[in-house]
């Protein structure tokens, strides 16, 4: 695989109504630009992410390409989580036609339009729909009831998975919802929705924008000296029917995580691997996906909550960012997990920074309990 | 210019207000039309022998056809469930009048799990591994109402 690294990320969140859409682009994107030195003129191709249903504009790119600086530029759009713009991205620099890639995504969930609403409308619109009894919160109680059924384990391991995310997200400046102090006995007290699931084992809407630059080789280390390259990528999707799936795993990640590894040659993706950022969008998603990337054994999430292996400081920190519960950007959750790991990986993750990171791995999901999932390998090592 | 801009409209409600017309296709039509007698049907994958309720035409894992009808159930097991303290309407969350079940169904003679509710039983009262029997509505109003819940077999 040809080399390929980001370069640069940047963010702006909101946990309530802020600025507009188009102001969100334009001051993530610019403060990337001013960043590097660059211009959107040293921009070769842009990949936007945006979901077209939240957004209430069909094409709800068109509207983002004049922030962005897109105007008369290659451009192209994903509707996906912003993981799957990354990867495109990286490709369309693959393909030798573009030094530079702009990646950039952003999503309203908190002002615009409801995620839960969203969620609805994947639904099977002739079946599931019409019954009602499907929706985003009742088949991730389902999805962590299997997990919690499957290994024994108890609701405290969701909560505590759930202190630790708002505890991390604490020295995350772009998290919407944090608790420094945040404890296991908060999150059980907080509203029941579906059991077992709580309010605070749940994403928070956000609004928010998120940009990388992805570059070739050669561009790469003429833009930075902490390049990041992209190792490996791959992604898979399993049944939209939550019948017919293994809930308690998530073999979709445990297949894309298999390819995107053998690329990035990890054999041992604990020990090669330093720091995760996973698109975990509830207490449970956190350790079914940790799981199937390899990082932890099958049904381990109580051990790994009681023995603080998962905490920025321990033997394998996952979500130092406070990931999905910190702040969740509907279909754009999987482009902030990337820049995370760059904030990482280039060492400017401050009170979050994990000590040495040098391998990272990243997931960004869609659908209902993570049917479509993608993975990521990054490191500062060229491998 | 003036000294200072003064916001006049901070918001604006933009609601979408149309209409999309699904064809049900032959396979949700057949079930509609088992369940008005009292049957629920699934179909069978003729690659992997896999019964899916509700049936349908395509078998996700081989993607082969599924195109002979099986009769399940009406007994099964369930197999998850969650009880619920909310209804989601339009993407709001509110607190339900009272608590409910949504369970995972192994219906006797189905490979895949069908979500439906449980009811007959106070939620505290359910378990995975409860064996439960399909309530249908009588008389039949053809739609999937007609399955209306699961309750303890026996």
């Amino acid at each position: 695989m040809d080399k390929v690294a980001v370069v640069a990320q940047a963010q702006v969140m909101s946990g309530a109504i802020g600025i507009p859409r188009e102001r969100m682009l334009y001051e993530t994107v610019k403060s990337l630009y001013d960043e590097l030195g660059i211009t959107r003129d040293d921009i070769g191709t842009f990949v936007l992410n945006s979901n077209c249903f939240e957004a209430g504009r069909t094409i709800a790119n068109v509207f983002e390409d004049t922030p962005v600086g897109a105007y008369m530029k290659d451009e192209t759009h994903v509707d996906s989580d912003g993981l799957w713009a990354v990867a495109y991205a990286a490709m369309r620099v693959m393909s030798g036609n573009y030094d530079t890639a702009l990646v950039v995504g952003n999503s309203c969930g908190a002002s615009t339009f409801r995620p839960y609403l969203m969620m609805d409308y994947q639904l099977n619109p002739v079946y599931d729909r019409q019954l009602g009894l499907l929706n985003e919160l009742s088949t991730a109680a389902l999805q962590a009831n299997a997990y919690l059924d499957r290994f024994d384990a108890g609701e405290e391991a969701l909560a505590e998975i759930a202190a630790r995310c708002l505890r991390n997200a604490a020295n995350n400046p772009n998290a919407v919802r944090s608790n420094p102090g945040a404890s296991a006995d908060e999150v059980l007290a907080s509203d029941r929705l579906y059991d077992p699931l709580r309010e605070l084992m749940c994403y928070p809407f956000t609004d928010g924008a998120c940009a990388v630059i992805v570059a070739s080789e050669k561009r790469a280390r003429e833009l930075t000296d902490r390049p990041v390259w992209i190792r490996g990528m791959s992604s898979s999707v399993d049944s939209y029917y939550i019948g017919e799936r293994d809930l308690a795993t998530s073999r979709a990640t445990k297949v894309a995580a298999g390819r995107a590894y053998d690329m990035a040659g990890i054999s041992d993706p604990a020990g090669q691997i330093d720091v995760a950022e996973v698109g975990a969008k509830f207490a449970h998603q956190e350790p079914i996906i940790c799981e199937a990337l390899g990082l932890f054994p099958e049904g381990s999430a109580g051990k790994v909550a009681a023995d603080g292996t998962a905490e920025i400081g321990g033997a394998m920190p996952v979500c130092p960012s406070g990931g999905g519960l910190g702040a969740y950007l509907f279909s754009a959750a999987g482009l902030v997990r990337v820049a995370e790991c760059v904030r990482q990986l280039q060492g400017t993750a401050g009170d979050a920074q994990v000590a040495d990171a040098r391998t990272a791995v990243a997931h960004g999901q869609d659908g209902f309990c993570a049917q479509h999932d993608a993975v990521m390998v990054l490191s500062t090592e060229e491998g | 210019m003036p000294a200072k801009q003064e916001m006049v409209v901070a918001n604006v409600v933009v609601p979408l207000d149309f209409t999309y017309n699904y064809r049900v296709g032959p396979y949700i039509e057949r079930y509609i039309k088992g369940l008005g007698e009292k049957k629920i049907l699934g179909t069978r994958c003729s690659g992997d022998g896999s019964v899916v309720v509700p049936p349908r035409k395509i078998c996700g894992r081989c993607n082969k056809a599924m195109d002979e009808y099986v009769e399940v159930g009406p007994e099964g097991t369930v197999e998850n469930f969650t009880v619920g303290h909310v209804r989601l309407d339009k993407g709001l969350v509110e607190k339900a009048d009272r608590e409910y079940v949504i369970g995972l169904i192994k219906l006797d003679g189905a490979t895949s799990l069908l979500p439906a509710l449980i009811g007959g039983i106070s939620p505290d009262g359910v378990r995975k591994g409860l064996r439960v029997r399909a309530v249908f509505k009588d008389p039949a109003e053809d739609s999937l109402g007609d399955l209306v819940h699961f309750e303890p077999a026996g």
